[in-house]
């Protein structure tokens, strides 16, 4: 079935585009016999397109496009690239496929049926923009700005974004960037060294990669790959601690099987060991750090063993990495993750590895955390005005305080949701989707569509038809990232040892937009003019957006296109530590919050009797829930089989490739079914799968039901104290086999 | 000279860009494919715990099993080395094994589309694809040419351009000075099927442990090569049959499904 349906879809695809009229079906007329088959010519003759910036993820490799006949053939690395190389990922190369996705959204719609199961009516765009306009002007004129929320993701939704947030001025937008992955390490960071970290470790100049989670290779970024690798080839020891034999484990030295949500227990032995047996950096701790006494009394009760029993890892394992670490130090990365939003004690986490590169000395030095040096563009977009505290949700007026003093920019996407959904402190009754896909982004679907139904107005703006979509009331398309300018990707050659360089590039469209699809500016710009906000909208189209930012670097989109597509210029070096760099390894401020100051390990739940901890994470085909109806890279990875220990397969007579479904602790259970892996590379406490497969709307007609979906089963919704970001992998599951629910041993 | 492709399983992480560039650059059809990529494990090995690659594409045989068994009329052709102009005439099928660059191809236009050489590779390196399908076959032999055209243009092979960590050589292995020949002095191996020696070009590089679990895993077997014969030999006398068939106009229903089930490829199901 999956066979005929990705056969049929393929076949569609490619017929999309006048090119590819089948040739066995190309009849001579005079004889009557069908010409043999041509061979695929390759692309070598093709017209190459230069200022492709990729979208398949959010790393954005730099591309060129391959055209026949106006219509791309294929997607390849920019060869003047100093980042991605002429280089892309699986899902850059299937871009073309995204493109012509016939499943694409085309023309604008009406939702004519209900929410959550819709009948769409095209539209004409001026319909659709007077019904979004008058919409939500009615929600502001009624309720205030305060009464839109917004969800938006990706380049595109930046501009939609500032607009609402600024020109409107409602405090509610959540991004799921943020919330539901990385705002928690960024805000950490900031807390500690003043700055958010990225992922800029040196990784091809270390001695010692030390992972918590970062499982590269299943997650892939071209440049970070190719810095992982080079740090691999050059001889760096790799640590890895994650319950799961990871593909980064899989090139490790040390493997830390820990205990799912005991990392900060882990990284507090290992510091505590370093400061106890004087294997610290003390000169760095002396010149660059605040609170060391506070921070090692308040680590202190961490020993090897404390840690080893609660983390279920040996203690001469701590030891021997803490040794790792001490005798390479200062040249050592402490990879500061990515997706960080794991158990609800996440910040405190992310200040622990914050504070390990601290003590280890690893700031601005080879090897170590060092800040690529890159060039300056602008940031036009609409002008920012104070709209006050009273209708910030994250604002607690009796304690003139923030309720969660280190979210990321935004408010914590609960505030939200119990707002919306409650009606208190006020109505919110509006609410504007762009390019994010809440169903699958944020955990408890139930409680987004509770979020939904309380909504006067839902306008979602996206390329593909994503279960969130089913809940509008006006659908737009947007034109994609090879059919429209918009973002300008900046930065520096990805091995910081060779000769510093940076580069400014824009993305530029590599073929026109096909049907009624429109870029963000337009959109956001018409809806403004029908709220009222026309005096106020800062550029009339995208390529002047472009051109306004790139005139800070002395450039146009001209001048980029001349240089084919990526200008570059002498860089500076990035090493060095500034002298007033400060590591905060104990904050008062936090403290001062009514928080640990120094970072703290706090327990998460344990699975129930019969349970297993869900766990999650990426497939290197695929990005979150964004890909998974791209019929090259579902065939590659139709599904996300479940990975289970062996030795609990055999105990539930499970073998792989068994088919089975899933009930969570909170007896919600999986709409769709997937595959057992057996293996013995996870612990027993835990299974795990990757992330965004299962799709429930029948319009993504190649992902829908693919797979299991993971956020389904993620009901209980852990609140990071700190941020009040979403911690996602404190849910519980049972397999379900043949209709029969089976108990996982312990 | 003898074109040769190195994994190095070290660098590699498994991301599948050299199979989606393939399709992209050759435009092979889902869920047909010219290479692939297979996650080995995580399982527990001799050397511990065990997790890799097996990133495959045609071995461009020294001996390539496909090669013998093409049922279509020999012709004479005239192949030249693209570096020096020389020439050389062989009498071949609708394959061969290219006279100077060693790489294994077809040629579409005379491929009965039998399904007998894919049948006959143990690595599952050949597919019918069966969009190309004319009068004269039902479908088209399709596999890994090393990106001859492009390698004969300057470029490299589509999977070797795009792969993030490069993890994939390309060159000549008839040069001992090659990047390729230095990576079969330091070990890289072929993954030579059980009781054979074909002589494969495309070689694996990497630690103990991977290498272990690779030629563990997908060591091939040599085809059966009674049926292989057996489909060569119907598909050279069906093939002509059919062609005379259509072209009277009373190949009936019963015919049509004869020629299908005779031609079918078992691997593409």
């Amino acid at each position: 079935m999956a066979f005929n349906l990705t056969r049929r879809k393929f076949l569609q695809t490619a017929s999309l585009a006048a090119a590819a009229v089948p040739l066995s079906k190309v009849v001579s007329a005079t004889t009557g016999v069908t010409k043999a088959p041509l061979v695929a010519k390759g692309t070598n003759g093709d017209k190459t397109v230069v200022g492709g910036i990729c979208e398949m993820c959010f790393w954005r490799c730099q591309l060129v496009g391959k055209v026949r006949d106006g219509r791309l053939m294929k997607l390849e690395g920019n060869p003047k690239s100093i980042d991605n190389g002429t280089a892309i990922c699986a899902r850059g190369n299937a871009g073309v496929q995204l493109l012509y996705d016939v499943d694409r959204l085309k023309y604008p719609m009406k939702n004519v049926g209900e929410r959550g199961a819709p009948k769409w009516k095209r539209i004409s765009w001026q319909e659709a923009l007077d019904e979004c306009g008058s919409k939500l002007k009615s929600t502001v004129d009624q309720y205030g700005a305060q009464g839109i929320c917004v969800f938006p993701h990706g380049a595109s939704a930046k501009y939609p974004m500032h607009y609402f947030e600024r020109a409107v001025g409602t405090h509610n937008v959540s991004e799921a960037s943020f919330f539901q992955c990385r705002g928690i390490r960024d805000t950490a960071y900031v807390a500690t060294i003043g700055k958010a970290p990225g992922e800029k470790v040196d990784m091809p100049n270390t001695k010692v990669l030390f992972f918590i989670g970062d499982h590269l290779g299943e997650n892939i970024h071209v440049s970070h790959i190719k810095a992982y690798i080079q740090g691999l080839q050059n001889g760096a020891k790799l640590i890895v601690a994650d319950p799961r034999f990871s593909a980064s484990a899989a090139k490790a030295d040390i493997w830390v099987q820990i205990k799912p949500g005991t990392d900060t227990a882990y990284m507090l032995a290992i510091m505590n060991y370093l400061v106890k047996n004087n294997k610290y950096d003390k000169a760095f701790v002396e010149n660059h750090t605040e609170g060391f006494e506070e921070f090692s009394a308040a680590i202190s009760e961490w020993t090897l063993e404390k840690a080893a029993k609660e983390c279920d890892i040996t203690a001469e394992q701590i030891k021997e990495v803490a040794e790792m670490l001490a005798a390479n130090a200062p040249n050592v990365a402490i990879h500061p993750g990515r997706h960080v939003s794991w158990h609800g004690n996440d910040f405190q986490r992310q200040r622990a590895l914050a504070c390990l590169t601290g003590i280890l000395g690893a700031y601005y030095v080879k090897g170590g955390w060092v800040p690529a040096k890159g060039p300056k563009v602008g940031g036009v977009s609409w002008a920012k005005e104070d709209h006050g505290h009273k209708y910030n949700l994250n604002y607690n007026h009796e304690e003139d305080a923030k309720v969660y003093p280190y979210n990321p920019p935004g408010t914590p996407t609960e505030l939200i949701r119990d707002c919306a959904i409650s009606g208190k402190p006020y109505p919110i009754k509006s609410c504007v989707v762009w390019g994010q896909n809440p169903m699958q982004t944020i955990p408890g679907q139930e409680k987004m569509k509770d979020l939904f139904r309380a909504m006067d107005f839902i306008m979602c703006v996206d390329v593909m038809p994503t279960d969130v979509t089913m809940w509008a009331d006006i659908l737009l398309p947007e034109s994609s990232y090879l059919e429209r300018y918009d973002f300008i990707k900046t930065g520096t050659q990805w091995d910081l040892s060779k000769e510093h360089q940076q580069y400014i590039s824009a993305r530029m469209p590599l073929v026109p937009a096909m049907f009624e699809r429109k870029d963000q500016i337009y959109i956001t710009n018409e809806i403004a003019k029908r709220m009222g906000h026309e005096a106020k909208i800062p550029v009339k189209t995208i390529e002047e957006m472009v051109d306004q930012n790139l005139a800070t670097a002395e450039l146009s989109i001209e001048k980029l296109k001349a240089e084919d597509g990526i200008h570059i210029q002498p860089g500076k070096d990035p090493y060095g530590i500034p002298e007033d760099f400060m590591v905060r390894l104990f904050n008062e401020d936090i403290e001062d919050a009514g928080h640990p100051g120094a970072p703290t390990y706090k327990p998460v739940p344990q699975p129930p009797k019969g349970f297993a901890r869900l766990l999650y994470g990426r497939a290197p085909v695929h990005t979150f829930n964004r890909s998974q109806n791209n019929v090259w890279l579902h065939n590659a990875m139709p599904d996300n089989p479940v990975w289970l220990n062996d030795q609990v397969a055999a105990n539930l007579g499970l073998i792989d490739g068994d088919v089975v479904g899933f009930v969570n602790s909170d007896g919600v259970e999986s709409r769709t079914t997937t595959t057992v892996k057996v293996t013995p590379g996870i612990r027993k406490d835990c299974v795990y799968m990757y992330h965004g497969y299962g799709s429930a709307n029948p319009l993504l007609t190649i992902g829908v039901g693919a797979g299991v979906d993971d956020q389904s089963l993620i009901t209980n919704l852990a609140i990071d104290p700190e941020t009040g970001c979403n911690g996602m992998r404190n849910n519980f599951v049972k397999l379900i086999k043949d209709g029969k629910v089976l108990d996982i041993p312990a | 000279m003898q074109y040769g492709m190195i994994i190095d399983l070290e660098r590699c992480v498994g991301c599948h860009a050299c199979t989606i560039a393939c399709r992209a650059e050759w435009e092979v059809p889902v869920p047909y494919q010219r290479n692939w990529v297979k996650r080995l494990g995580p399982t527990m090995t001799d050397d511990g715990m065990a997790s890799t690659y097996y990133p495959g594409l045609c071995n461009h045989c020294d001996k390539p099993p496909c090669v013998d068994e093409c049922p279509a009329e020999p012709v004479e052709m005239t192949f030249t080395d693209y570096k020096t102009g020389k020439t050389k005439t062989m009498e071949v099928a609708a394959t061969w094994k290219d006279p100077f660059d060693g790489s294994v191809q077809v040629d579409k236009e005379r491929c009965l589309g039998c399904g007998a050489c894919a049948d006959a590779c143990p690595y599952g390196a050949r597919y019918v694809n069966p969009d190309l399908a004319d009068d004269n076959s039902e479908g088209k032999v399709d596999k890994c040419t090393y990106c001859k055209p492009r390698v004969e243009a300057g470029l490299t092979p589509a999977c070797v351009q795009t792969c993030i960590a490069d993890a994939r050589i390309f060159g000549d292995l008839a040069d001992p000075n090659s990047e390729v020949s230095q990576y079969v002095k330091k070990g890289a191996k072929g993954l030579e099927p059980k009781g054979g020696h074909l002589g494969t070009n495309s070689r694996y590089y990497g630690n103990k442990k991977d290498m272990g679990l690779l030629f563990a895993d997908y060591t091939p077997k040599m085809a059966d090569m009674g049926s292989v014969k057996r489909r060569a030999m119907m598909a050279s006398m069906v093939k002509p049959a059919m062609r005379k068939a259509k072209d009277m106009g009373i190949l009936g229903l019963a015919g049509v499904m004869l020629v299908k089930g005779l031609s079918d490829n078992e691997d593409s199901k």
